[in-house]
């Protein structure tokens, strides 16, 4: 409990509130007039942030070793659910993506996220250095496969996406050959003309938009124009809180969800958006040290899941704002609005602290700086490894 | 090699090894992760370095853009200006009515083509008007469209209540002219109406949007630019639909100038009445009437019948009226006072009279006999009216009793007498002297100029050379001649008032809405009559003689009220002969009253009314009765002196 405490790690948890915050802030100033107390979606993130928060101070106090136990149901549940969304979801927006259960709405691929790393985290501490074996490489490919195939038909490419992304880190970090990374890269090439084939128009179109968002500016390509043109009237102070027209008067669409980094870029120009972009970076190294100071690969592999999981979708996300990624329909975590996502994030964040508060006291710790440390066993070649 | 491998293999597969492959792999993980992170910070440099790009680099042009995005200007409209008559009573008004108007923008495309068909429903449009109107507003989709102009409160009020089921239409408050005397100045003030297909550029060119109502007859075509007044212009902020936030800044619109006519409604309406009383006694039932002040050229009464209610123009006119009008073969749509092309007749001789003075052809006493036919050693013969001839005629009597032998022989002259006439080109110069041949510049569309034949003008347009003959028609307002009424009734103002041909004033000057004077339309000389003082006054004796004298054609235009000069005339035209063989005529009386001073001079036309005489005269006759006494004259049929229509001179 107290170690919980004393390791409470700030450069974790500094960044969420910062960014928590600004996603408040920005959505408050995009409601719409009427609506006033929980109609709000300000109010209504408010409300999530803090479910969010009291699910992470769980997680944080848990032992991480614990999520062991439930990987495997997790996973098996999250998966019928996500199928079950596909089979009898809500159609919203041409898309069937969550379940209303009275007030509540579930969205199993956001839940699904979690599930996967978590299981994902244990198959590959357990297979251990036959992670560099093709067989559990492929084994472990199936695993994330599974639900990104469910939620690619959803249609929900964004997130089918994001289940890829967090496979790539795990395996990555596991060690698996480098040269078994050209199989899935392979496989993805020959299938890009099926996926074309069997593509949702929307994505055609999103695609077509962002090689060239002049060709159509009044249909696809729209919104990547308005969004590049509220970040960048932005300038360097921005236009002030609740100013900027392009969001005020909905020039901008999706102002909630995925472009709510335009709606920022355009209110608090340059050094806010420069602020959301550090804030996400020191989060996300201090998630990666997290994974390589965990007490063991259970623990290592779920940091560097979680961390993937949000690296991967905020530089999707603010890279289809600045015109640098096609628009994908990946929220950015943290700050778009979003009830299932919101307490999903924040519980992966409580999960990297229970995962920092519970490493042993770690080797390289004791002989000063941890990286100066890593960088000199890195240096030292294999032999120079530390005895306990 | 075997056994030197041995410890290192085992040492390698042993229990430390694995430490040792621990470490290795340990290591691998430590390296990839830091690989992670470092990918991390390269991600979020390369994000840092686009913002740099987008909002300080480039930030200029995407302000602009997003001004761009966010403004509209806008035309705000005028209200379309008012018409006064002279004592400024209103002759039309601004009725407030239901417009219906269409923002393109929040129209969804998929219900396009049901909003279009309830709207045409609902409204009465055509739904191809509709629809082309929204594709007319293509280009700029948040600006709202007017589809109708004018719709029952009806419907107005089923549109509202089916807001929700036609997204995009609004009910505006719009305004209807409303012309309060109806047909009296139906021809004067003419009518507004959608802008007219083909000339939709020229229209846009003044500022005129597609979807406004402009003048297309009348005082309201005439002054479309004054009437309409001049667009304000408002900056809106406007949403990513273009559909209006607010409003930023606006410039009020200049409202329409309002008219201030020459006539009054008192006199137009009577004297309008008192020619329909005379017609509604011809078959034709078609004249004209022209009253002006001779001293500076002013309209005191313009009619033209069969007229028309311009309120037939507006939205809710009845279409079999519109029809009727058309199909008319009098062709009520044109105002004849000032488009009408008739020959003058008689009334024409002034000109020859004042041609064979000015010119010396003939003294004023010069007597020439008139037998009552003149024929050409061609063997064609020219006739008098009196077929046993007037003896022996000077001017005062050529004119007075309008014997046309006396002018056959001015003009062009006689084989067997030593008189050679003054001759058709001398003629032409003295006509256009009393301003025929061009128009007199009235303030009202489609004037006329007539036309005063030559004989370059006859090779040209018939074919055929100049005869003697030719002359001596058209010095006595026959044959090619072609005049309006308006164009004789300032010749008689300039006979009236001493020679100066005036412009004829319609509109006396334009105002604003606070009554401030903005232009005024002074007395406006188009020239002096080519005419000696002392010649004047002989023709103005004759046509005094004309009216008042024993035998004088005129005499049915005798006034209790006022001594009237004048000049009848019966010109005939080509048509079915009747039953003595005689042409059909148009019946003309033109003149001015008082003789000494006069106030008024008039031109009246009954067309197909056969002798001036009977059918005209007496018409100017209860005009002036009228025009003195402020009263109007009893019904003609009423009069002791009523001649029945079917009644001829000799």
């Amino acid at each position: 409990m107290t170690q919980v405490l004393r390791r409470f790690d700030l450069a974790v948890i500094i960044p969420s509130i910062a960014l928590v915050s600004a996603g408040i802030l920005m959505l408050s100033t995009t409601g719409d007039p009427g609506q006033t107390g929980l109609d709000h979606k300000a109010v209504q993130q408010g409300v999530f942030v803090a479910i969010g928060f009291a699910v992470a101070l769980v997680m944080a106090f848990l032992d991480y070793r614990l999520l062991n136990a439930v990987a495997l149901p997790a996973f098996i549940l999250g998966t019928i659910l996500v199928a079950a969304v596909v089979v009898f979801g809500d159609a919203s927006l041409g898309a069937q993506r969550w379940f209303v259960v009275g007030p509540i709405v579930i969205q199993p691929s956001e839940i699904m996220k979690l599930a996967v790393i978590i299981f994902l985290a244990r198959f590959l501490a357990r297979r251990g250095e036959r992670v560099r074996s093709i067989r559990t490489l492929l084994l472990s490919l199936l695993i994330v496969l599974a639900p990104a195939a469910l939620v690619f038909i959803e249609p929900d490419l964004g997130s089918a996406l994001v289940f890829v992304a967090i496979w790539l880190a795990m395996v990555f970090v596991a060690g698996a050959r480098w040269w078994h990374a050209l199989i899935p890269a392979g496989i993805a090439l020959a299938a890009f003309p099926f996926g074309w084939f069997f593509a949702q128009d929307y994505m055609r179109e999103r695609f077509v938009a962002f090689l060239d968002p002049g060709s159509d500016p009044l249909g696809a390509g729209y919104n990547v124009l308005q969004a590049r043109i509220s970040i960048g009237s932005g300038g360097w102070w921005g236009q002030g809180i609740g100013q900027g027209t392009q969001s005020q008067l909905e020039f901008l669409r999706v102002r909630d969800t995925d472009f709510i980094f335009a709606v920022l870029g355009e209110q608090l120009g340059f050094v806010g958006a420069l602020g959301v972009i550090l804030f996400f970076a020191i989060l996300l190294i201090q998630a990666v040290v997290i994974s390589i100071r965990a007490r063991d690969d259970f623990g290592r592999y779920l940091a560097i899941g979680i961390a993937g999981m949000l690296f991967f979708q905020s530089f999707v996300n603010i890279g289809m704002n600045v015109g640098l990624m096609p628009v994908t329909g990946i929220t950015l975590p943290l700050l778009s609005f979003g009830r299932n996502s919101l307490v999903v994030t924040l519980a992966a964040i409580g999960i990297l602290l229970s995962i920092n508060a519970h490493r042993t006291s770690a080797p390289h710790r004791q002989q000063g700086v941890w990286w100066v440390s890593s960088v000199r066993r890195l240096t030292a070649g294999p032999g120079a490894s530390p005895r306990p | 090699m075997a056994a030197n491998s041995g410890p290192s293999d085992q040492s390698a597969a042993g229990a430390p090894g694995t430490k040792s492959d621990g470490g290795a792999s340990a290591n691998r993980k430590l390296r990839r992760g830091l690989i992670l992170g470092g990918a991390v910070v390269a991600a979020n440099a390369a994000l840092a370095g686009r913002l740099w790009q987008l909002q300080v680099v480039e930030t200029e042009t995407y302000q602009e853009q997003a001004a761009r995005n966010r403004l509209r200007t806008e035309p705000v409209r005028p209200v379309r200006g008012l018409v006064f008559d002279r004592n400024r009573e209103p002759l039309v008004r601004n009725v407030p009515v239901f417009g219906v108007w269409v923002t393109p923008a929040d129209v969804p495309k998929s219900r396009e083509g049901s909003i279009i068909a309830s709207l045409a429903a609902l409204t009465g449009e055509q739904p191809d008007d509709v629809r082309l109107k929204l594709s007319q507003a293509r280009y700029d989709p948040g600006r709202p469209v007017q589809v109708a102009a004018d719709v029952q409160r009806d419907s107005a009020l089923a549109i509202e209540e089916r807001r929700h089921d036609l997204p995009g239409v609004q009910v505006r408050s719009g305004i209807r002219r409303h012309y309060l005397h109806g047909d009296v100045f139906g021809h004067m003030l003419g009518f507004v109406g959608p802008v007219p297909a083909e000339s939709l550029e020229e229209y846009q060119a003044l500022g005129v949007g597609f979807d406004e109502t402009v003048g297309l007859a009348g005082l309201e075509r005439q002054f479309q630019g004054a009437l309409r007044g001049a667009d304000g212009s408002r900056r809106v902020q406007i949403d990513a639909l273009g559909r209006e936030l607010n409003e930023i800044e606006s410039e009020a619109p200049v409202e329409g100038r309002h008219l201030v006519l020459t006539v009054s409604v008192r006199e137009q309406r009577a004297i309008r009445e008192i020619l329909a009383r005379h017609l509604a006694l011809r078959d034709s039932g078609a004249g004209v009437a022209v009253v002006i002040r001779p001293e500076d050229g002013s309209i005191v009464a313009l009619a033209s019948l069969p007229d028309y209610d311009n309120n037939a123009f507006g939205v809710g006119g009845d279409p079999s009226v519109l029809t009727r009008l058309v199909t008319d073969p009098r062709r009520p749509l044109i105002n004849h006072a000032v488009a009408g092309l008739y020959p003058p007749g008689s009334s024409y001789k002034v000109i020859a009279a004042s041609a064979a003075l000015e010119t010396g052809i003939v003294l004023p006493q010069t007597k020439i006999r008139c037998d009552g036919q003149l024929v050409l050693p061609t063997g064609w013969a020219f006739n008098d009216w009196l077929a046993t001839g007037h003896g022996m005629v000077d001017l005062h009597r050529g004119i007075s009793e309008s014997c046309n032998i006396y002018f056959y022989n001015i003009s062009g002259g006689n084989p067997y007498t030593n008189l050679t006439g003054f001759g058709n080109r001398r003629l032409v110069e003295f006509e256009r002297g009393f301003g025929f041949g061009e128009v007199s510049g009235i303030d009202l569309p489609g004037e006329a100029a007539g036309l005063v034949p030559t004989a370059e003008w006859k090779q040209g347009n018939l074919g055929q050379p100049w005869v003697t003959g030719d002359t001596y028609h058209a010095a006595i307002g026959q044959g090619l001649v072609q005049v309006t009424p308006l164009q004789i009734a300032m010749m008689y103002a300039a006979l009236g008032n001493g020679g100066r041909l005036l412009r004829p004033r319609l509109v006396d000057r334009i105002v604003d809405s606070q009554g401030n004077v903005l232009q005024r339309f002074p007395i406006s000389e188009r020239g002096q009559l080519p005419v000696s003082d002392e010649h004047l006054r002989l023709i103005r004796n004759a046509l005094l003689e004309a009216v008042n004298g024993r035998n004088g054609t005129g005499k049915w235009a005798r006034s209790e009220f006022a001594v009237v000069a004048g000049k009848t005339g019966t010109a005939e035209y080509s048509g079915t002969r009747d039953s003595q063989g005689k042409l059909p005529s148009h019946a003309w009386f033109a003149g001015y009253a008082p003789a000494g001073n006069p106030e008024y001079a008039f031109a009246v036309l009954v067309r197909d009314g056969g002798e001036g005489a009977f059918a005209a005269a007496p018409i100017a006759r209860d005009i002036i009765d009228y025009l003195m006494t402020g009263e109007m004259p009893p019904l003609p049929q009423d009069r002791p002196d009523f001649i029945p229509p079917t009644r001829r001179l000799a």
